[in-house]
């Protein structure tokens, strides 16, 4: 158990707990905080989907080596999903179709969007759908060996795809003005502080149990296999292991979770079009786990929460610095910290015993 | 034989009597202009009549004096004297409406006003002149033009007439097309065959559109003989737009083929030599086509005589700083990631971000406005509606180019030698004295450069702005993928078969269709073939 909960889980972990906690208690006014502001909530709850969906490509990417650069892809099938539902229930509400389907001169809806009345039907596709969709890609990928560099240019290039697939409007789901129009989330109104609040707790919830969850997996014997793959896949094959279905399982998995941060951060936005296909923003993802640090979820938590919140404060401070602010990052961190900013604590301690030690004599390089 | 030679000479001296005298004949100047002079709107038409119907004989200097005449009548310049003498006034002065000599204006002198129906006749006597005075083609081809919108009231051996004066091809065809046209409409089957069979030599789909208006009318299937000639004539035209719109597709698909090469080949080689992908090569593309810019910006400045040259003087400019740029890029960070593959993706990325910022901020976000120049303007019609144009073959002929000189490197340099040693394997290339970190640089180096030259060749045909890069990459890694990894041959191979595929789906699914069934298809292919379609060997 030691190895689930170390400083960093206990210290995440203890954050979220407070927020979870916090959150619709101070809504209810249980407990006298100051006003709650909408737009920090919303922030708040936005920034731990982001985790969430940073911590899906963590797990295949920190457990398993292998960098997906497409989950964008499953991000905003699961957001897709949930924008049916809410767009059906506004429909129940209003009896006023949605412009996109009044643009194409659609009298109603399609007859299988009413699969998406049900909440927990919604709820099974989101996470059935692009499990499916992940599981077909990674069948056919990983049991030709696609892997490493060539793998992750695959996933761009899939999500890539997807993204000029949903810019036509004749696909289906809104075009490049995607869908919005959203009435209510669970009963409450749109663009509430009672539905932000439930939505940044639901948030703070799912990423701590993926957190703890992702962890446990990690820890057990399933996860030392993933590691092993990571490590030196053809060795694990040789011992007789057959890393298809592992690495598949893992697969899907992530992109489960990554479809539940996408149902989870469209109700927050209002909004979902195809720009969160947009292959820039699932490369940047890997970002967000890159600058944070691999393999313990935490990280991706980091680095989620600290690029997105500089992204949100330097998007109203200064936009044109913003570009130049995360590339100087991104090649700070991969040339100075290998494993990110969890790397800073172990690196700085070897610097300091450096710094009092003075330079070794360094060998010739072979 | 003197006698002979003698009886010759003065035949032809008698016709060229004969032809002078009717030319002189041929009009009537006084006539024309006292008619002109009229005071009733008939009687101008009745003039302007007259000069239509002789235009077909005049000599260049009566068409030029019935040119100026009418000219004047339509600008209120031709003043009548009480006692029929006429005057043009202009800014050259005062001229006798007759001999176009100096003259003086008469005393109580009026302009005539063209009515409305005499300024129709006005421009089509104006068109028909111009055909036979001296005037530059263009005139010519804009008369033409004219007289193919009025043709009613022509004087029949106008065209034929004027057929016989033109030289220049434009008109001429021009002509030719009138006059099938008015054959079109006469009456003798004869004479519609003949035109239908002039409308089908020129086999674009607009004509054969035209042909099969004609079936349709009535007027031409009541005859077998030109409804027989007009079914020819629409199989005839049908075969060669086919064949057309084949070769067309085929050209397209090259030039498509040719940018996609032209971006793949140095992400090719520098993956197949060092596991790594440049997610920069886009912006190396980027770079390519803002330094061919900023070379024709200097030309413009420092040397505006050699301006039209400027896609060939920057070649060289634009290989030595794209191919610095790469090397930097090498030596900076690739460098130090050679055991984490996986983090030069996100390194590369880092830099385009970077290099797309920098350009935005140094040159704006909007397209940049390149020069055509005289040689890269235009196409040839070959057949059909196939249209060679010459800036799309510029980016055949230049990836053509790349491609020998690359394999001309990769096969006859010792740098060829020891990145296919390196590529093939890279600890043993190490072992026998190869330096294979310089080989890595000078590689990166070489790849980049290619990719500015990409972009150089892109800049005439694609829109320049900073984002321009980030389209190519994903596209360039799947040809990679397909021709196999490090394979000069694949590649190329790879390229063409893409945009071929694109170009040959496109017009029918639409560029998304194109998009998604080229990836379906090389991920299928590499089920297949995970090596790619040509493998390389190497132990690795």
């Amino acid at each position: 158990m030691s190895g689930v909960l170390d400083r960093g889980t206990l210290t995440a972990g203890g954050l979220l707990g407070l927020v979870i906690v916090l959150l619709p208690l101070s809504a209810l006014g249980v407990v006298p905080l100051p006003a709650l502001p909408i737009y920090g909530v919303n922030l708040l709850g936005q920034i731990m989907c982001f985790a969430l969906l940073a911590m899906s490509v963590d797990l295949m990417w920190g457990g398993a080596g292998v960098l997906s650069l497409g989950h964008g892809l499953f991000f905003a099938f699961g957001g897709y999903l949930c924008a049916m539902h809410l767009l059906r229930t506004a429909f129940a509400e209003t009896h006023v179709l949605p412009d996109f389907l009044l643009f194409m001169g659609h009298g109603g809806f399609p007859s299988w969007w009413s699969l998406f009345d049900s909440p927990a039907t919604t709820a099974l596709a989101i996470l059935a759908l692009p499990a499916l969709l992940a599981f077909a890609f990674g069948y056919v990928s990983f049991r030709s060996r696609v892997n490493g560099v060539y793998f992750s240019i695959i996933t761009q290039a899939l999500t890539y795809t997807a993204m000029l697939l949903m810019f036509r409007n004749d696909t289906g789901f809104g075009g490049n003005n995607g869908m919005t129009g959203f009435r209510s989330v669970a009963g409450l109104p749109a663009g509430s502080l009672p539905a932000a609040v439930l939505l940044a707790t639901l948030s703070g919830c799912a990423v701590l149990v993926v957190l703890l969850g992702g962890r446990l997996l990690l820890a057990s014997r399933f996860g030392r296999l993933l590691t092993a793959i990571r490590d030196d896949e053809p060795r694990l094959r040789f011992l007789g292991y057959d890393t298809l279905w592992l690495k598949l399982a893992a697969w899907c998995l992530s992109a489960c979770i990554a479809a539940v941060a996408g149902a989870l951060y469209v109700p927050q936005v209002g909004i979902i079009n195809p720009s969160l296909l947009d292959p820039a923003l699932s490369l940047e993802i890997a970002v967000w786990v890159a600058i944070g640090g691999r393999g313990g979820l935490c990280g991706a938590i980091l680095g989620a929460a600290l690029i997105n919140g500089a992204k949100f404060w330097l998007a109203g401070a200064a936009p044109t610095l913003w570009p130049f602010v995360l590339s100087l990052l991104v090649l700070a961190v991969v040339l100075l910290l290998p494993n990110g900013l969890l790397d800073l604590r172990n690196r700085s301690r070897a610097w300091m015993t450096d710094l009092s030690r003075g330079p070794l004599p360094r060998l010739r390089a072979p | 034989m003197t006698a002979m030679m003698r009886r010759v000479a003065a035949g032809v001296l008698l016709a060229m009597m004969a032809v002078a005298s009717a030319r002189a004949e041929a009009i009537d100047r006084r006539a024309v202009l006292a008619q002109l002079c009229g005071t009733g709107a008939a009687e101008s038409l009745a003039g302007l009549r007259l000069l239509l119907d002789a235009a077909p004989g005049l000599s260049p200097a009566d068409a030029q004096w019935g040119l100026a005449v009418a000219a004047a009548f339509s600008g209120k310049a031709l003043h009548c004297g009480a006692n029929g003498e006429a005057v043009l006034t202009g800014p050259g002065g005062t001229v006798d409406a007759a001999t176009l000599q100096t003259g003086a204006l008469p005393a109580d002198s009026r302009a005539p006003l063209p009515s409305l129906r005499a300024r129709v006749v006005l421009e089509q006597v104006s068109a028909a002149l111009t055909l036979f005075a001296d005037t530059p083609a263009r005139d010519r081809l804009a008369a033409v033009r004219t007289l193919g919108r009025r043709s009613d009231g022509l004087p029949a051996n106008l065209v034929p007439a004027a057929l016989e004066r033109a030289h220049d091809p434009a008109v001429v065809s021009a002509l030719r097309d009138m006059q099938a046209e008015a054959g079109l409409h006469a009456a003798d089957p004869q004479r519609r065959i003949d035109a239908i069979r002039t409308i089908g030599d020129t086999a674009t789909s607009a004509t054969a559109t035209r042909l099969r208006a004609l079936r349709a009318d009535p007027a031409f299937s009541a005859d077998p003989a030109v409804s027989a000639a007009l079914d020819g004539a629409i199989a005839r035209v049908d075969r060669r737009v086919a064949i057309g719109n084949a070769l067309s597709l085929l050209y397209n698909g090259i030039s498509a083929g040719s940018v996609l090469f032209m971006s793949a080949v140095g992400l090719a080689i520098i993956f197949g030599l060092m596991g790594v992908i440049n997610l920069a090569q886009g912006e190396l593309i980027m770079l390519g086509a803002y330094v061919t810019y900023c070379v024709q910006q200097a030309l413009v400045m420092a040397a505006p005589a050699w301006v039209d040259w400027y896609p060939l003087l920057a070649i060289p400019v634009v290989f030595v700083i794209t191919g610095a740029a790469g090397v930097v890029i090498e030596l900076a960070v690739i460098r130090h990631l050679y055991q984490r593959p996986l983090m030069t993706l996100l390194a590369t990325w880092a830099i385009s971000l970077l290099l797309i910022n920098l350009v935005r901020v140094g040159f704006g976000t909007q397209n940049l406005q390149f020069m055509t120049p005289p040689w890269l303007r235009g196409g040839v019609n070959l057949v059909g509606d196939f249209l060679v144009t010459w800036n799309h073959l510029f980016a055949i002929g230049f990836a053509a180019l790349a491609l020998l000189a690359t394999a001309a490197l990769l096969r006859l340099t010792d740098l060829g030698l020891f990145i296919r040693a390196v590529t093939q394997n890279r600890g043993m290339a190490g072992c026998v004295g190869i330096s294979s970190r310089r080989i890595d640089m000078a590689a990166f180096g070489f790849g980049a450069g290619l990719a500015g030259l990409g972009g150089l060749a892109l800049s005439p045909i694609y829109n320049v702005n900073p984002t321009m890069g980030t389209g190519f990459i994903i596209d360039s890694f799947m040809v990679v993928v397909l021709g196999g990894v490090g394979s000069l041959a694949g590649t190329a191979l790879a390229s063409l078969g893409v945009g071929l595929v694109n170009v040959g789906i496109e017009p029918y699914y639409g560029a998304v269709a194109a998009k998604v069934i080229a990836l379906l298809l090389i991920i299928l292919i590499i089920q297949w073939r995970p090596e790619g379609l040509v493998a390389t060997r190497g132990r690795r």
